[in-house]
């Protein structure tokens, strides 16, 4: 009784203080990214030209399609570790069906639909065991990269055809399509985070997941539904980036999951869950885009820009505990 | 009990206040040597502050403790263990993954040089130790697998590993049955005679009478008396818990049609410790429900708001038809709404504003197709704000940001807007303040004007008296007594409550 008393006394004491604390240390990164941009803007004028900048929306639209999904695990206390290898494993699913059929459609659904699966077997282990999210996805993640080199052979499964001709060289306005794709992603997340029940639910569950079995929400069942929306996501970033290359490859998805996570987390939405924004997600995504453009045009190296990249996770999850 | 020799522990002049109100206010204590120090009062009274206190886990306003001749304004808990004062509460606090022996060694494991673990000699040590209590435990056991007083003569054996010499228990018998508690107060006794101090503290003052030789008594934060226990007597002590109740409890009952029965139960027996009871709600009744610790009275809760659905036998009946929830959102989709004691832990989404949270039971009724209506969810969220005088009245607000009477009545509001018909609490107003507290009881007596029932459960014995129209006592998981509280003091509640258990003392 009385240490209820007492915390809920702190906010009452210090309530605008705490909340602007908490909100800048949430975003203090992107302030920092931010800064970083603008310092290569100076030091490389190319940087901020137009050109280079849809390059850099190109280069992340996949990234940005598999983090809008990542994002509403991470809100509902979740996380998927698997969306890079089974992004890989749907990427191929949608190059042997162009190979073997010779119909696009068919290698969309292909893709689509592996990932979809995917994600729902990955919600069936998360919400029918005790094991945490990550031990779970670490799991399925190591498998389905051994059926991602079993589909391909070892070797790059290539022509697309008519994928490659869209997502590959096409685009609408100057704009290329694969971006139309990433936005759209935001929207759809956008909306159902915040316009449905399944959006709803998921800050409940990830905010206090006794509160709302006690609130009557079938937990077990959105949580599923949840990891099958976020494969939805990793099933089109797996079609999007085989029409991209031209070909899908069994390390196609390599490290998306890690770099999906950061971009949530960098967009401020807190690892435990209860809150963030797909907007957040999307700047998160930006950031680490502009981040290794301004690093390839300053002529880092493909190893230090790893080594970069790995301190900005780190920052961005130490200041989030913090937070 | 040796005057000479100086006490175990001593406590000056303690205080501690939380929001200007007094929870501890200057109380003195001690225990000597080799004594089993009894520490009662009702709910509230500072006994959870109390031993906070003592053991490290706040720090005192004002006053010292003074342990092992050293005087402290305030323990840390580090500071407490290294001094000797260990803490066993109920459901002790230990590592369920490792051995029996590894637990009572943690921190001090045995090695054979370069830092590898001697596990023969932790063994070896742990048998020795637990043979010397008098204890039989399989020290290679993982602790996970065993029972709940085992694991409570872990933490006791580990308590005298860290030799600590001043033992505080926390309802230690709260979750055992008549043999483990019997043997619990051997092991106690054996202890005392040691020269262990220990402070025992417990709802069950026929076993605090058995064990204590002496019994101080806390009420409304101050030390009231200190008796000794063998010249102490029930009735004595309970009028000491319960003090002067010269004005009779405020009830504003009002004559409400009592209807048809809604909530019926026949012969309902369930795991979680509820045996063979019967129980009959009306509509527009409120039905207290108290008892000791363990005694059944949330497990009642439990069972009737679907939270507990495991191997439960007997009956029920709800508005006419039969009613055998297997989740929580059934009970919820009959009307049956269960309001947890602990709103943190498992009432509200802390990250989730008020509005959010007041819909969370009934999202469907403001979507459609998946698809929320933000606008009326607003609107029903100011409303429900405005009808339970919610404050701040901004629905938008997160409900981190409210005090603990506005967040109860939030959780009230969720309910409430879930259509409730009857309504299941637990502890509905511990931890708010009086104004809080008299206006979350109106609002449940509106609820059951408009002919909703209510079913609470409560410790508190004004609350009790206050709002309940009927007082079930259970025991054992039975219903023991029925009391009506027209009349009824808290002195002679409290000695229902109280009176000789099943699980008897010798």
């Amino acid at each position: 009784m009385t240490s209820s008393a007492a915390t809920a006394a702190k906010p009452v004491v210090r309530k605008s203080g705490a909340l602007r604390g908490q909100d800048l240390g949430r975003y203090t990164l992107l302030i920092v990214l931010l800064l970083i941009v603008v310092v290569t803007a100076i030091g490389n004028p190319r940087f901020l030209s137009v050109n280079n900048l849809m390059n850099i929306l190109f280069q992340v639209s996949a990234l940005g399609i598999v983090a809008s999904g990542q994002t509403i695990l991470l809100i509902a206390g979740g996380l998927d570790l698997a969306v890079g290898a089974a992004l890989s494993v749907a990427g191929l699913a949608t190059a042997l069906t162009i190979m073997h059929t010779g119909s696009v459609t068919l290698g969309i659904l292909a893709g689509v639909v592996s990932g979809t699966v995917i994600g729902a077997i990955n919600g069936m282990l998360v919400a029918t065991n005790r094991a945490t999210p990550f031990i779970i996805t670490l799991g399925t993640m190591t498998f389905l990269q051994g059926v991602a080199i079993i589909m391909s052979g070892g070797s790059p499964i290539n022509g697309t055809g008519k994928l490659f001709d869209v997502f590959g060289l096409g685009d609408f306005l100057g704009v290329p399509w694969p971006v139309y794709a990433m936005f759209a992603s935001v929207l759809v997340m956008f909306l159902v985070l915040r316009f449905t029940t399944l959006g709803r639910y998921a800050f409940a569950i990830g905010g206090n997941e006794e509160a709302a079995r006690l609130s009557g929400i079938p937990v077990r069942r959105i949580k599923i539904a949840l990891y099958a929306l976020s494969g939805v996501f990793v099933g089109v970033a797996g079609v999007i980036l085989t029409g991209i290359l031209d070909s899908g490859l069994p390390s196609m998805g390599t490290g998306y999951e890690l770099r999906a996570i950061a971009a949530v987390v960098i967009g401020g939405t807190p690892l435990i869950g209860g809150r963030g924004t797909v907007i957040g997600t999307l700047g998160g995504v930006l950031l680490l885009g502009l981040v290794s453009n301004s690093m390839n045009l300053l002529g880092v190296g493909a190893n230090f820009q790893s080594a970069v990249l790995g301190l900005i996770i780190t920052a961005a999850v130490l200041l989030q505990k913090k937070a | 009990m040796n005057s000479a020799t100086p006490p175990a522990i001593q406590v000056r002049s303690v205080t501690k206040s939380f929001l200007g109100q007094r929870a501890l206010d200057d109380v003195d204590f001690e225990v000597a040597r080799g004594e089993v120090h009894g520490l009662v009062g009702k709910n509230g009274a500072g006994k959870s502050t109390f031993m906070k206190i003592l053991s490290g886990a706040q720090p005192p306003d004002s006053g010292q403790i003074i342990v092992g001749g050293t005087a402290f304004k305030a323990l840390n808990p580090a500071e407490g263990r290294a001094a000797g004062i260990a803490i066993v509460y109920q459901n002790p606090e230990l590592h369920l993954d490792l051995s029996v022996a590894a637990n009572i060694f943690l921190g001090a494991e045995p090695r054979k040089g370069f830092g590898i673990l001697d596990d023969k000699a932790m063994a070896a040590r742990a048998t020795e130790l637990l043979a010397r209590l008098g204890l039989d435990l399989p020290v290679n056991q993982r602790l996970g697998d065993l029972d709940i007083a085992d694991r409570q003569q872990v933490a006791i054996a580990k308590a005298v590993r860290e030799k600590a010499h001043v033992l505080l228990l926390d309802e230690p018998t709260a979750a055992l049955n008549k043999a483990q508690a019997e043997f619990l107060f051997r092991l106690i006794r054996d202890l005392a005679r040691q020269g262990m101090a220990i402070v025992y503290v417990s709802h069950h003052l026929d076993e605090v009478l058995a064990i204590s030789d002496r019994i101080t008594i806390l009420r409304n934060g101050r030390k009231v008396a200190v008796v000794e226990g063998k010249s102490a007597d029930k009735d004595g002590l309970i009028s000491m818990i319960v003090g002067r109740t010269l004005d009779a409890v405020e009830t504003h009952r009002s004559e409400r049609l009592r209807a048809d029965p809604f909530l019926i139960l026949e012969g309902v027996s369930s795991q979680g410790g509820l045996d063979n009871v019967s129980l009959q709600v009306g509509k527009g009744e409120i039905v207290g429900v108290t008892g000791l610790i363990g005694g059944g009275a949330n497990a009642l809760a439990a069972v009737i708001g679907g939270l507990d659905h495991r191997d439960v036998a007997g009956r029920m009946m709800l508005g006419g038809q039969s009613y055998a929830p297997r989740a929580v959102r059934e009970a919820i989709a009959r009307g049956v709404l269960f309001i947890p004691e602990d709103m943190r832990g498992r009432g509200l989404v802390m990250s989730l504003s008020i509005a959010k949270n007041i819909s969370l039971a009934a999202l469907k009724s403001l979507s459609k197709m998946g698809w929320l209506k933000l606008s009326k969810e607003t609107g029903v969220a100011t409303e429900m704000s405005e009808r339970l005088d919610l404050n701040p009245r901004a629905p938008s607000r997160e409900v981190r940001f409210l005090s603990g009477g506005n967040q109860r009545k939030a959780l009230l509001g969720r309910a409430i807007f879930a259509d409730g018909k009857l309504f299941v609490l637990e502890e509905p107003t511990q931890g708010v303040d009086v104004e809080s507290q008299r206006q979350i009881h109106d609002h449940l007596r509106r609820l059951a004007d408009r002919g909703a029932t209510v079913v609470f459960v409560s410790t508190d014995l004004e609350e009790l008296i206050a709002l309940a129209d009927r007082i079930l006592v259970l025991r054992a998981g039975r219903i023991e007594q029925e009391l009506s509280p027209e009349g009824l003091d808290p002195q002679q509640l409290l000695v229902a409550i109280q009176t000789q258990s099943a699980r008897s003392v010798n």
